[in-house]
C-alpha cells in the first residue's frame, strides 16, 4: 500500500518526462535544413559593395545553394564546373550587396556569374522569365558580371532571346579570384526609380532570387567552355533584406507574461476563498 | 490523489507518440503536420474532461485534484510541481505571444499543385502508338538522350538533378506516373514547366518544352519507354472512374 501510494505522488515527474521527450521531438535542429534563402542582414558601417575580401564579409550569414548544367531549352549543357555557390548578403539601409562564392579552377577573362530576380509583384519562370503557356508571367531583372568587363551590367528579359541592357546601368560588379576562388559581389540601391524593369527590395519582405556561373576556360576550339546558354543554374530561391531591428514583440511577451501571472494569482486566490468557505 | 488524472494524461502523451512516430511509418501515410497533432490532442483532451464531468461525482473526482494542487492543499513533492506549473505558465503565454508578434525568418509557403489539372484538350487522349517491342526500345532511346539527364534511371536522380527544385520526377515511385493517365505524360512532356497554369506556381520546374524538339509520334514513345523502365502502368479510364 505503501508502495502504490509512493508511486502515485511521483506520477507527475513522468508526466513531465514524457512531456519533455515530447517538446523535445518537436525541436528539429537548425543546421539540418538545406539553405533556401539569402538574407542580407543590416550593417551599420561602410558596405563592402567593391570588395569581395572585405572582412565584414564574414559577419554575413552563408547560404549555399546546389547548380545544375542548364537543361531547360538549347543550347543545352550536360556538364557544368560550379556544382555550388554560397551566397551572402548585406545592406544598409539604402544599398544592398549580394556576392557569390564559388570554385573555378582557373581565371579567365570570360568567367562571369549572374543573379536573376523577379520584377514586380508578378511571378515569372526562372528561365529568363520565359512567357508561360497558361498565365502571363512576369519580366526577370539580371544582373551580371563578366571577368574581362571588369563590371556589372544591369539587364532585363522576359523570354528566350529578349535579354538586352536596361537603359539605366544601375547595377555595381567586382569579382576577386584566389586560390580557386571567384568571390564576386553585386552592388544596387535597393530601390530605383525603374520600378518597371528593376527589382525593388522592401527590407524584411522575401523575393525570389536564383543564380547562374559560366566557367569561361577556352577549350581547343578556341570558344569558352560556358557561354550564352550552356552555364550552371539553379532555380527559384528566396532572398531578403533583413528590417531594422524590431523590440516590439519583446514588449508584448512581457506584457502577456505580467497578464498571465495576474491572471493565475487571483484565481489561486480565488481558489483559495472558495475551498475555505 | 491524482489517481484520476493520470489516466487522461497518459491518454494524451499515448495519443501524441503514435501521430507523431507511429503514423509516419504505416504504409501510405506521411508525417502529421503540427498544426493538426495538436488539434487532435485538443479533441482527446476535450473528450476526456467531457467524459469525467458527466456526473457530479466524477466531476469533482476530476476537478479537486487539480483545485488541490493549484492551491498548494496537497503538500509533498506536488509543491515543488506546483511551483514548476505556475512559473511555466506566464512563461509559456509570453513565449507563445513573442512567437506570434515576431516577424517570421522563414520564407512564405508554397501551396504548389504538383498535378494541376490539365488543359480540356488533354484530357482522356490515348496514346496512338502501338506498343510494340520496337517503339518502347525507341522510346527508351529517346529518353536515354533527352529525359535521363534529369530523370535519371526513371528514378529523378540524373547527373543535371542536383539543382532543380522541385527535383525531376521518381517515375519508380508509384505517387507519380503511376497514379497519372498517358494522356497527362503527354501534356507535360510536350508543354514543359511553360505550360503549368497558375496553380503550378512559383514555377521552377525546368521541363522543357519538348514540342520544340519532339513529334507528338516521339512523345508518345518516350511514355511508352517511362512506363516499361520505370515498372509502371499508365492509370487507365476504367480505372479512375
Amino acid at each position: 500500500m505503501a508502495r502504490v501510494r509512493r508511486v502515485g505522488k511521483r506520477w507527475w515527474v513522468g508526466a513531465v518526462g514524457l512531456l519533455a521527450l515530447c517538446v523535445a521531438a518537436e525541436v528539429q535542429p537548425a543546421y539540418s535544413q538545406q539553405s533556401v534563402a539569402v538574407r542580407a542582414g543590416l550593417v551599420k558601417g561602410p558596405l563592402p559593395a567593391d570588395d569581395p575580401t572585405a572582412a565584414a564579409w564574414a559577419t554575413a550569414s552563408v547560404s549555399e545553394f546546389p547548380m545544375s548544367p542548364q537543361v531547360h531549352w538549347p543550347v543545352r549543357i550536360t556538364e557544368v564546373t560550379a556544382k555550388s555557390v554560397k551566397v551572402r548578403g548585406l545592406h544598409d539601409g539604402t544599398t544592398v550587396a549580394i556576392m557569390l562564392e564559388y570554385s573555378d579552377p582557373s581565371e579567365d577573362p570570360d568567367d562571369a556569374a549572374a543573379l536573376e530576380f523577379m520584377v514586380g509583384d508578378t511571378k515569372a519562370h526562372f528561365a529568363h522569365g520565359q512567357p508561360m503557356a497558361q498565365v502571363e508571367g512576369g519580366p526577370v531583372n539580371i544582373w551580371y558580371w563578366k571577368n574581362k568587363d571588369g563590371k556589372g551590367s544591369d539587364l532585363g528579359a522576359k523570354g528566350f532571346g529578349t535579354l538586352k541592357p536596361h537603359s539605366h546601368q544601375d547595377v555595381k560588379a567586382k569579382g576577386v579570384y584566389q586560390a580557386g576562388v571567384w568571390k564576386v559581389v553585386f552592388s544596387r540601391p535597393l530601390n530605383t526609380e525603374h520600378v518597371a524593369e528593376d527589382t525593388q527590395f522592401k527590407p524584411g519582405e522575401f523575393g525570389s532570387i536564383a543564380f547562374a556561373v559560366w566557367d569561361g576556360k577556352k577549350m581547343e576550339s578556341g570558344q569558352p567552355k560556358e557561354k550564352g546558354s550552356e552555364k550552371a543554374i539553379s532555380s527559384w530561391w528566396y532572398f531578403r533584406a533583413d528590417a531594422p531591428p524590431d523590440y516590439s514583440p519583446y514588449m508584448y511577451a512581457l506584457l502577456a507574461v505580467g497578464l498571465a501571472l495576474g491572471f493565475e494569482m487571483a484565481l489561486v486566490r480565488r481558489l483559495k476563498k472558495g475551498s475555505g468557505a | 490523489m491524482g489517481g484520476v488524472l493520470i489516466r487522461p494524461i497518459i491518454l494524451t502523451v499515448c495519443i501524441y507518440l503514435f501521430l507523431k512516430f507511429i503514423v509516419p511509418v504505416l504504409p501510405h501515410s506521411a508525417p502529421l503536420p503540427s498544426s493538426l497533432i495538436f488539434l487532435y490532442l485538443m479533441l482527446v483532451m476535450s473528450g476526456a474532461v467531457l467524459f469525467a464531468t458527466l456526473s457530479g461525482e466524477s466531476k469533482d473526482a476530476f476537478f479537486q485534484p487539480i483545485l488541490r494542487f493549484l492551491t498548494g492543499e496537497s503538500g509533498g513533492a506536488l509543491s515543488s510541481a506546483r511551483y514548476l506549473v505556475l512559473a511555466l505558465f506566464p512563461i509559456l503565454v509570453g513565449w507563445q505571444t513573442y512567437g506570434s508578434t515576431a516577424s517570421s525568418d522563414a520564407p512564405p509557403g508554397e501551396n504548389r499543385t504538383i498535378h494541376p489539372a490539365p488543359p480540356g484538350e488533354y484530357t482522356g487522349l490515348s496514346n496512338p502508338v502501338p506498343k510494340t517491342p520496337e517503339n518502347i526500345m525507341y522510346g527508351k532511346g529517346l529518353y536515354a538522350s533527352r529525359c535521363a539527364p534529369c530523370h535519371g534511371n526513371f528514378d529523378g536522380k540524373g547527373f543535371a538533378a542536383a539543382g532543380f527544385t522541385p527535383p525531376p520526377a521518381n517515375f519508380k515511385d508509384p505517387t507519380t506516373i503511376a497514379m497519372l493517365q498517358e494522356s497527362y505524360l503527354f501534356w507535360r512532356i510536350k508543354k514543359g514547366g511553360v505550360g503549368l497554369p497558375v496553380e503550378g506556381m512559383p514555377w521552377k520546374t525546368a521541363m522543357p518544352r519538348w514540342e520544340l524538339e519532339m513529334s507528338d509520334e516521339d512523345i508518345w514513345k518516350v511514355i511508352m519507354g517511362e512506363y516499361d523502365g520505370a515498372g509502371q502502368k499508365p492509370r487507365t479510364w476504367d480505372e479512375s472512374e
